[in-house]
């Protein structure tokens, strides 16, 4: 990435006056380039803080680091953010939470569980622009100050901190989410929306595909009420960005105005990109526990992809997993109609014959686990799958 | 922050207001919760605190130490019965159940949820057919890196299901040095585990 | 809320550490008084963080103080550096992978031994001793810096603001007890040729000011009171 260069200016938010969004409101003229601002300042003092947490962040473990995958992501970034892309650095983070964030030092962070949720190109440039519409016009900044002096940086943080299922503060931290993605206003939301869809557009990608990432995360939430799951711990994002009506009726008024060359969707592009990477971002979906999101995720990406036996395969394991009542007839279907399909896992063989076992189906179950160990002779539960079929285990 | 994990592990035991201590496991024959009996050659320190946080463990029957809460843990779980959980459950999480009939692979599926609720990573590295003390059993190799402090576990588990009932073993160290410098005497302990008949 | 449980957590220990004083313990490995004559050391990052608490006992990170502190803490040491002349030597820049994973255990054992060695959970089998290692791959850290030991420090400070500290004094008045900061600092020196902590200090106590540069020196005159020179 790019280095940032560092110019340190008088320390005020000079820059601040000159941009904004104008009359045609997607007529949108980014800011000029940004200064460092002074240590001493409350501005300054934030830079200081992400700074840091960029420098713990780039040691993290749970860094995702293939240079080709961050190549593609940071191509994006870059293009959307014209004059300012030698500003940021972007950081990918396994981690299966839909989150994407942009630290006001620059420091943007893209985490696996919004990449595994976006369909195409256009959809992940829709949530980076409207993240670097933040960037752009310092809503954090304003955030805090206005926090501070109103004292509900306290709820802010609550927010932030209650959002993560159990507080877990280490991770929320790491996320720089307390900076640059606390809970931004309705009039923050519109801005970043407008110049999220603005900046889009400029780089050829169909503005309609902005609301559908939105509706695609409500329609998940939904999906998780309606089987008795936790929503408010779900989504840190939704914490940060509250989703409201009012937004999803300004990105669709967005998609229907004329765009002309703003058309792409970049749907096989995308798809390729992930591809090396897709496999462990479903199966750290499925270990989130959260069946109801994730079934109806999976078969948003099996709508677009019918033949997608990767996906079929993790549909079966969110059923198995859960274990309701009925579940397991409906692991079982999606296992059998997986090994149909293309691109399917050969561990669909191993849960075929471990949901078989319940079923007291003992032939089909050793038939299914026989398959596995033909495919994959070098499992790390190869000796133990072979010993099902020897009918030596416990 | 990076408070959390120094908080926790430090005053923990003060908020519960308790003359709190770690209990010597002197050499020999040591029984674990009236239900497992064993032999070890070193001594070990118990957590008295049987319920005490821990986040590779949390909820075990009895946890032991020889360097300390953040290094090695050897975690024992007895007699999980029908429905009941691997472990506890922290704030906000649910885990999900143990069912008699489960495979060895369902079994370490219920651990590797127990391991991870804090957002730390597991890895399997090896599963197979095994010996729990005199019980045909299953053994299996992991990996965990530790959400709090970015640390990287290696980890080794013995277990068996015994009259519908499970019973687990699980050491769990630091890769750089910790693990291989326990292992030794880790293994002859596991292989001395005999269930009492409950 | 989980920062006000930590808010109480900091007092708690602060109390609870202070009782467990009574009962001083070894800062040195066994078999260690003092670094031999010509041996080197490396000063490793000062691993530092400073907090502000808000009236309302909000713990919030202050990246400015935290600059500050680090520069200060970092003068301090350089001073002592000075006065050891060529035995001591600093490392900088960006980590490797394996120096990295090194730290992150020796954070690890240095909690360890602040919670079992210095704090209640005394462990049996360790019979009182300081006796805790990174292992040989402390060796690597030896071939990066060309030092025999490291002395790593590792700093939490938290301040009242103006106006936490105004609801203290009504508190006081009230008959109430309201927390102010904490200070919680370790240092530990490594022999890097066999991983050995061979010398080990932790400090918790409520007073003390890393902004400033001469209650910054206190601190680590604290901290280093008894560094095996």
């Amino acid at each position: 990435m790019r280095r940032r260069p560092f110019l340190l200016g008088c320390g005020c938010l000079a820059f601040v006056a000159a941009a904004g969004v104008r009359a045609d409101e997607y007529d949108y003229q980014a800011p000029p380039r940004f200064s460092r601002p002074e240590p001493s300042s409350d501005e300054g003092g934030l830079w200081a803080y992400m700074d840091r947490e960029e420098q713990r962040l780039k040691r993290s473990s749970f860094l995702i680091r293939d240079p080709a995958l961050n190549k593609y992501v940071s191509d994006i970034a870059c293009r959307l953010a014209g004059e300012h892309c030698p500003e940021m650095r972007v950081y990918l983070v396994r981690t299966p939470y839909f989150n994407a964030s942009m630290a006001p030092n620059g420091m943007m962070q893209v985490w696996s569980g919004l990449l595994v949720r976006m369909q195409n190109e256009a959809q992940l440039s829709a949530v980076l622009g409207h993240e670097i519409g933040h960037y752009l016009q310092r809503h954090s900044v304003d955030r805090l100050r206005d926090a501070k002096s109103r004292s509900s940086f306290a709820q802010i943080l609550g927010i932030a901190l209650g959002v993560a299922g159990g507080g877990n503060l280490g991770m929320l931290a790491q996320a720089g989410i307390l900076a640059s993605g606390m809970a931004y206003g309705r009039d923050q939301e519109r801005e970043a929306d407008r110049i999220g869809i603005a900046l889009m557009a400029r780089s050829g990608y169909a503005p309609a595909e902005a609301g559908r990432v939105w509706g695609q995360l409500l329609e998940e939430s939904e999906g998780a009420k309606a089987a008795g799951e936790d929503v408010s711990t779900t989504n840190i994002l939704f914490a940060s960005h509250p989703p409201q009506e009012e937004r999803r009726e300004v990105l669709a008024t967005a998609a229907k105005r004329d765009w002309p060359g703003a058309t792409r969707a970049g749907a096989d592009e995308y798809r390729a990109a992930l591809a090396p990477h897709r496999m462990g971002f479903l199966y750290d979906e499925v270990r989130r526990r959260r069946f109801g999101e994730s079934l109806v995720l999976f078969d948003r990406l099996l709508k677009s992809s019918p033949r997608d036996g990767q996906v079929q395969y993790f549909k079966g394991e969110a059923y198995r997993l859960r274990g309701r009542e009925g579940d397991t007839k409906l692991a079982l279907d999606a296992y059998r109609a997986a090994l149909e399909l293309d691109n399917t896992p050969p561990e669909v063989h191993r849960s075929l014959g471990t949901v078989l076992r319940q079923t007291g189906e003992d032939a089909e179950a050793t038939r299914a686990f026989k398959r596995y160990l033909d495919l994959k002779p070098d499992a790390e539960d190869a000796e133990l799958i072979r010993s099902y079929l020897t009918g030596s285990q416990s | 922050m990076r408070l959390t994990p120094w908080l926790a592990a430090a005053a923990l035991c003060a908020l519960a207001g308790c003359a709190a201590q770690m209990v010597k496991v002197e050499p020999g024959q040591v029984t674990v919760k009236e239900a497992l009996s064993l032999n070890t050659a070193n001594a070990w320190n118990r957590f008295e605190l049987g319920q005490m946080y821990l986040s590779v463990a949390p909820g075990a029957a009895e946890v032991w130490t020889q360097d300390g809460v953040t290094l090695d843990a050897l975690a024992f779980f007895v007699g999980v019965a029908q429905g009941e959980t691997l472990g506890r459950a922290i704030a906000g999480k649910k885990l999900p159940q143990f069912r008699s009939t489960m495979t060895p692979g369902e079994i370490v599926e219920l651990y590797e949820q127990m391991v991870t609720q804090d957002g730390s990573a597991f890895a399997l590295k090896r599963i197979a057919p095994g010996r729990f003390g005199d019980q045909p059993g299953f053994r299996f190799e992991h990996t965990i890196t530790r959400k709090s402090d970015n640390v990287l576990l290696k980890g080794v588990g013995q277990g068996a299901v015994v009259k519908g009932k499970l019973y687990l073993v699980a050491f769990t160290a630091p890769s750089i040095y910790y693990y291989d410098r326990h292992l030794p005497q880790v293994e002859p302990l596991i292989a001395s585990v005999r269930i009492r008949a409950p | 809320m989980i920062v006000g449980m930590r808010r109480a957590l900091l007092s708690v220990l602060l109390l609870w550490v202070a009782a467990g004083v009574a009962l001083a313990q070894s800062n040195l490995a066994p078999g260690f008084t003092k670094l031999p004559p010509n041996s080197t050391i490396a000063l490793m990052p000062v691993d530092v963080e400073l907090f502000e608490i808000s009236a309302g006992g909000v713990v919030e990170p202050r990246a400015d103080w935290t600059a500050t502190a680090s520069k200060n803490i970092m003068a301090d040491l350089r001073v002592r550096k000075a006065k050891l002349g060529a035995r001591a030597t600093e490392i900088t820049g960006e980590q490797d992978e394996a120096v990295e994973a090194l730290n992150n255990l020796h954070g690890a054992v240095s909690r360890a031994i602040v919670v079992h060695h210095f704090g209640q959970l005394k462990l049996p089998t360790k019979d009182g001793k300081l006796d805790w290692t990174l292992g040989p791959d402390a060796a690597k850290l030896r071939e990066k810096s060309g030092a025999d030991y490291a002395l790593f420090t590792w700093v939490r400070d938290s301040y009242a603001s103006a106006e936490r500290k105004a609801m203290m004094v009504v508190g006081a008045l009230l008959g109430v007890g309201m927390g102010g900061g904490v200070q919680q600092a370790y240092a530990s020196l490594v022999d890097l040729r066999t991983g050995q902590i061979v010398w080990f200090n932790r400090m918790v106590r409520g007073t003390g000011d890393l902004r400033e540069a001469e209650p910054a020196a206190e601190t680590l005159n604290a901290l280093l009171t008894g560094f095996p020179l």
